[in-house]
C-alpha cells in the first residue's frame, strides 16, 4: 500500500480530520490565553493564529474528502436506519454548514493579530480578538462534539 | 498595508460569507432545484458551498480592501461584535433548520 493510499483511507482520513481540529482549537485557546493575560510576543501570536488556520484548513480538506467520498454511501445509511437517525439529519447537517464559518472567523482572527500592542489599544481591537478566538474554539468544540454523536450513532447503527 | 483595513474589509466579508452560507443552506433545502444546481457544480452540494464560501470571502475581502476609505480608527470593535452576532445567529438558525426539518415542521 503506498502513501496516498494510506492517507486516503477511512480511519486515517477520520483521524486527520479530528487531530487538525484538535490542534487548531488548542490554537486558538492558546492564542485566547496569550491575549487575555497579554502575554507573549506579536510574532509568538501571528504563529499560533497561523497554525490554527493552517490546522483549521487541513481538517476541512481531510474531513470533506471522507464525507464526500465515503460518508454518504458508507455510513449515512447506517445511522439512518439505525435508532438515532438524527444523528444525521440534524448534527451532521449542522456540522458540516456551521464548519465553513471557522475560516473566515479564524482568517480574520489571524489578522488581527498583525497588529502590535500599541495598535491593538488604539483600535480597541484586543477583545475583538479575545471573542474571535473564543468563537473559533468554541465552534470548533461543537463541532467535534457533533462528530462524535455521529460515529456513535453509527456504531450503534450497525449493532442495532 | 492597511492592517485596520484588512480586518474590517475580512470582517464586512465573513459576514457576507456566514450570511451567503446560512441562506443558501436553507433555501437549497426548500427549493430542489437549487440544491441540484449546486450538485451540478463540482459534484457534491456541500464541496459547491464549500467553494462558493471561499470565492465570497476572498474576493469580498479584497474588492473592500481595494474600494473602502480609510476606517474610523474605532470602527473595527463594532464590525467584530457584528460578525460574532450573525455567527452566533447563523448558528441556531442552522440547528433550528435542521432540527424542525427532521421533526417534519419545515
Amino acid at each position: 500500500m503506498d502513501f496516498l493510499a494510506i492517507i486516503q483511507s477511512k480511519p486515517v482520513l477520520i483521524g486527520l480530520h479530528l487531530g487538525f481540529a484538535i490542534i487548531g482549537i488548542d490554537a486558538f485557546l492558546w492564542l485566547l490565553g496569550k491575549l487575555r493575560g497579554d502575554s507573549g510576543s506579536q510574532k509568538s501570536m501571528i504563529v499560533t493564529a497561523a497554525i490554527g488556520v493552517l490546522s483549521f484548513i487541513a481538517s476541512w480538506l481531510a474531513g470533506g474528502y471522507y464525507y464526500v467520498v465515503y460518508y454518504g454511501s458508507l455510513v449515512k445509511p447506517v445511522i439512518k436506519a439505525g435508532l438515532a437517525p438524527w444523528a444525521h439529519n440534524v448534527a451532521m447537517e449542522t456540522k458540516e454548514h456551521i464548519f465553513l464559518f471557522i475560516i473566515p472567523l479564524a482568517v480574520t482572527t489571524l489578522l488581527i493579530t498583525l497588529l502590535n500592542k500599541e495598535e491593538l489599544l488604539k483600535f480597541k481591537l484586543r477583545g475583538s480578538a479575545i471573542w474571535l478566538s473564543v468563537s473559533v474554539a468554541g465552534l470548533g468544540l461543537l463541532i467535534g462534539v457533533m462528530g462524535f454523536m455521529i460515529s456513535a450513532a453509527a456504531r450503534w447503527g450497525v449493532i442495532n | 498595508m492597511d492592517k485596520l483595513k484588512l480586518i474590517i474589509s475580512s470582517a464586512y466579508a465573513s459576514i457576507l460569507t456566514i450570511f451567503l452560507v446560512v441562506v443558501i443552506t436553507i433555501w437549497a433545502e426548500m427549493f430542489a432545484p437549487l440544491k441540484d444546481w449546486l450538485a451540478d457544480f463540482s459534484g457534491h452540494h456541500w464541496v459547491s458551498k464549500s467553494i462558493l464560501s471561499v470565492l465570497v470571502y476572498a474576493v469580498a475581502t479584497v474588492v473592500l480592501y481595494a474600494t473602502l476609505r480609510k476606517p474610523n480608527p474605532t470602527s473595527a470593535p463594532k464590525i467584530i461584535r457584528n460578525l460574532l452576532v450573525l455567527t452566533a445567529i447563523g448558528v441556531l438558525a442552522i440547528t433550528a433548520f435542521y432540527t424542525g426539518h427532521h421533526l417534519g415542521f419545515l
